[in-house]
């Protein structure tokens, strides 16, 4: 059964991967950066080695929990890596709750991302053990982990299924994903209030707590590698089977909870359509504002992109404080956060036809030329700007204030709808280079189609990457010598933006039937 | 006779997969016609790529006259379409879809407001207005599908699998809907499977089997005094599987 499961996941990536030279470069990428983080991981792990006892476990502990926590984190914020079996498409096989929870346990270790980090985690073995108890204990406490990360990475996503199935849950949870990522910032943030500045304090502080986690157990087995060791390792194994347990039990309620119904309520007709003009261009952005309010992704989207602003400006407030504000970058922290959001948001161009997926034939069948495509993307990039505009203007005025001087706010606010007109140019360009499909349902499962994950890396890259060093010559002298540049740098992104909305609509509107196949590809 | 819908020698390859492998479809105009095959003809292939959805290998199409590949600003506005699965943009309200497909053909708001209005009137879905269209059922959908796709007048009207999923109620209004249509000159060329319903609907008819058009006409024509039923799985050469040779393990105990 593990076999048919194994094979029937490699068979799964190998099946994405057929055809397109895109994904298989995509797929290749990816299997590089595996490959690179495993050694990396391996590597750094083993120096730990040349630490002191002590503090290689309280490295060991940190990291196993790491591990642990982000395995159980990555899937539901789900950048296209984890392509693991939706459970529910196995219910109607006559499986035993115990096969499917094997199975599907093996399938998920399947993969470049699962082995990379089991090699990573093996650096540990090296690192962490102090003689050949320690490296016996290390073999068994190694896999121990990884196992933990699995069933505990299965566990919160078949457990959040039931949720995730119907409408109305999937859209609150794919927006409480975002508090999960705020408060994975938390610790950051406590640290950046300047406590007694004794960085390497607080980490053994948190290490010794975490020591008692079942991965910090782990980690001081292994570098006891003795009989207490074995202790651990038996308390690590009890709470891998308790956690599987728990999951088995979870897998059998989610395979047989009802569809949750789909009884929506009714929305408001909106009141301010008649302040759009009255055409294509008004129609767009009407509905892009719509989808903006409505859909779970577009939520997420402009939370996080709020939220990383906020917490920007926290944090580096707190370094200020720290550093007694005598040569405090205040400027740095007026522009800082509002830059980071702006490309943030304008990332989020870089797949625009994605949001639209397989509806999106309602708009190749109305499109006759390519400036019809041109004023859909114009009427994104605005309908986007009439929210991020005033967000990023408001982020720039608090950072400014924060900093210490409220004129900073202007060239501030400048230089971030200009950051943000070089991601909208560069991701328009992206949506059409490299399209990419979203799962219809936003799930815990993955970011992007099957197979589809280079697109999404490339495409989120790409646009990142070119818009960070179109910036250069606007931020270089806005920052250093002289501010009244950014006023160039308003007009300049301005300029990107309809530039590369302008190629983008030649390039995609010769190629809209293989954009529409791209972004509707079955998920 | 004028032609609707012209294609020749229209072939789309899919891998090694051959789907459609050199159809010549004909529609006149004014007709009421149906594409009929069974799964895996190459029907949903062919319309797709007669509404310029998908990028033919080979041939041509035209409709009206007008190429849908050289010249697409003049077909798009003479078609409507209707696609399978019917994924809409689920996040607007059934009437916010309508005015936005109206307005994105260029038609002015009081215009689309207005059409709109009477279209969600004729297809019984004034109470559902205003709920998301994520939110509908099968047949509310295929409803609003038809009303955005006849909002903006076409001269053609290409529904894949229109009646499928639909209760009987909502598809005797969609049969209503297109039957006044076509009284007043336009076309229909929709694909279904039931056969009953073709032959009750439609004056023209074409079939399909593994990517060719196996037989094309007036429906009196193409059935030759046999029920459609007949005629078809004659034409597609599907008779005699079910009861042969083989499964002689079902159903015994």
């Amino acid at each position: 059964m593990i076999g048919t499961f194994v094979r029937l996941k490699l068979r799964l990536i190998a099946g994405s991967l057929r055809g397109e030279l895109i994904r298989q470069l995509g797929f290749g990428f990816s299997i590089f950066a595996a490959v690179i983080c495993a050694s990396l991981g391996f590597l750094l792990f083993s120096l730990a080695r040349f630490g002191a006892a002590d503090l290689a476990v309280q490295v060991g502990a940190v990291v196993f929990t790491g591990a642990v926590l982000s395995w159980m984190i990555v899937p539901l914020l789900a950048f296209g890596l984890d392509e693991t079996l939706d459970p529910s498409r196995l219910a109607l096989f006559p499986l035993t709750t115990r096969q499917l929870a094997t199975g599907l346990f093996a399938a998920s270790a399947t993969g470049a991302w699962p082995i990379a980090s089991l090699v990573a985690l093996f650096g540990g073995v090296v690192g962490l053990s102090r003689g050949l108890g320690g490296v016996l204990i290390g073999l068994v406490a190694v896999p121990l982990v990884f196992a933990l990360c699995l069933v505990a990475s299965r566990l919160v996503t078949t457990a959040l299924s039931g949720a995730l199935r119907s409408r109305r849950g999937r859209d609150l949870l794919a927006v409480a994903v975002v508090f999960v990522v705020l408060l994975t910032q938390l610790p950051n943030l406590v640290l950046n209030r300047g406590l007694p500045g004794d960085g390497m304090g607080m980490f053994r502080a948190a290490a010794d707590a975490l020591r008692w986690t079942p991965p910090g157990l782990a980690a001081h087995a292994i570098a006891d590698g003795g009989l207490i060791g074995v202790l651990d390792l038996l308390i690590l194994a009890a709470v891998v089977l308790l956690l599987g347990w728990l999951w088995i039990l979870a897998l059998r309620a989610a395979l047989v909870r009802p569809d949750a119904s789909n009884q929506g309520g009714s929305v408001r007709r909106s009141r301010r359509t008649g302040l759009l003009p009255d055409s294509r261009l008004g129609a767009i952005i009407a509905k892009e504002l719509k989808y903006a309010r409505r859909e779970p992704r577009g939520r997420v989207a402009w939370f996080s992109a709020a939220a990383i602003g906020g917490i920007m400006l926290f944090s580096l407030n707190g370094t200020q404080n720290a550093q007694d504000a005598v040569n405090a970058p205040g400027f740095g922290l007026a522009v800082g956060p509002a830059l980071i959001a702006a490309l943030m948001i304008g990332v989020q161009s870089a797949n625009t036809f994605g949001i639209d997926g397989r509806s999106l034939w309602m708009n190749a069948v109305a499109f006759g030329s390519d400036r019809d495509v041109r004023t859909d993307f114009a009427g994104r990039q605005l309908a986007n700007f009439l929210i991020s505009g005033p967000l990023l203007a408001v982020i720039s005025v608090i950072g400014a204030v924060l900093g210490g001087n409220l004129l900073w706010a202007v060239p501030a606010t400048l230089l971030a709808w200009c950051m943000l007109g070089l991601a909208m140019g560069t991701g328009a360009l992206m949506s059409v280079l490299s399209p990419y499909t979203y799962p219809e349902r936003m799930n815990a499962f993955s970011g992007a189609a099957p197979g589809q994950g280079g697109q999404a890396f490339v495409a989120g890259f790409g646009a990142l990457f070119g818009a960070g060093l179109l910036i250069l010559p606007v931020l270089i002298p806005t920052v250093f010598f002289a501010p009244w540049v950014s006023v160039i740098g308003a007009v300049y992104g301005a300029a990107v933006a309809w530039g590369g909305r302008r190629i983008a609509a030649k390039i995609g509107f010769r190629r809209f039937p293989e954009l529409l196949a791209a972004v509707s590809r079955p998920t | 006779m004028d032609e609707a819908v012209r294609t020749r020698g229209l072939v789309k390859r899919f891998g090694q997969q051959t789907a459609v492998a050199g159809v010549d479809l004909m529609v006149p105009k004014g007709s009421f016609a149906g594409l009929v095959g069974p799964n895996g003809a190459g029907k949903t292939t062919t319309l797709s790529m007669c509404t310029g959805l998908l990028r033919p290998d080979y041939g041509s199409i035209a409709i009206d006259g007008f190429d849908v590949w050289t010249d697409p600003l003049s077909v798009k506005s003479r078609i409507g379409v209707l696609p399978e699965g019917l994924r809409l943009f689920e996040r607007l309200s059934g009437r916010e879809l309508l005015l936005y497909n109206g307005q994105l053909r260029g038609i002015p708001r009081a215009q689309v407001q207005q059409r709109a209005e009477e279209l969600l009137r004729v297809m019984d879905l004034v109470d559902a207005q205003d709920k998301l269209v994520v939110d509908y059922s099968t047949g509310m959908r295929k409803k609003i599908g038809l009303a955005a796709a006849l909002l903006h007048n076409p001269e053609v009207l290409f529904l894949d699998e229109p009646f499928e999923g639909v209760d009987p109620v909502s598809a005797n209004t969609l049969v209503e809907v297109l039957q006044r249509y076509t009284g007043s000159g336009s076309t229909v060329i929709f694909s279904s499977h039931v056969m009953d319903l073709v032959e009750r609907l439609c004056d023209w008819v074409s079939v399909m089997s593994q990517g060719h058009i196996v037989a094309q006409g007036p429906v009196a024509e193409v059935r030759q005094g046999r029920t459609l039923n007949e005629a078809f799985l004659d034409l597609v050469g599907a008779r005699g599987h079910g009861d042969g040779e083989g499964l002689s393990w079902l159903g015994s105990r």
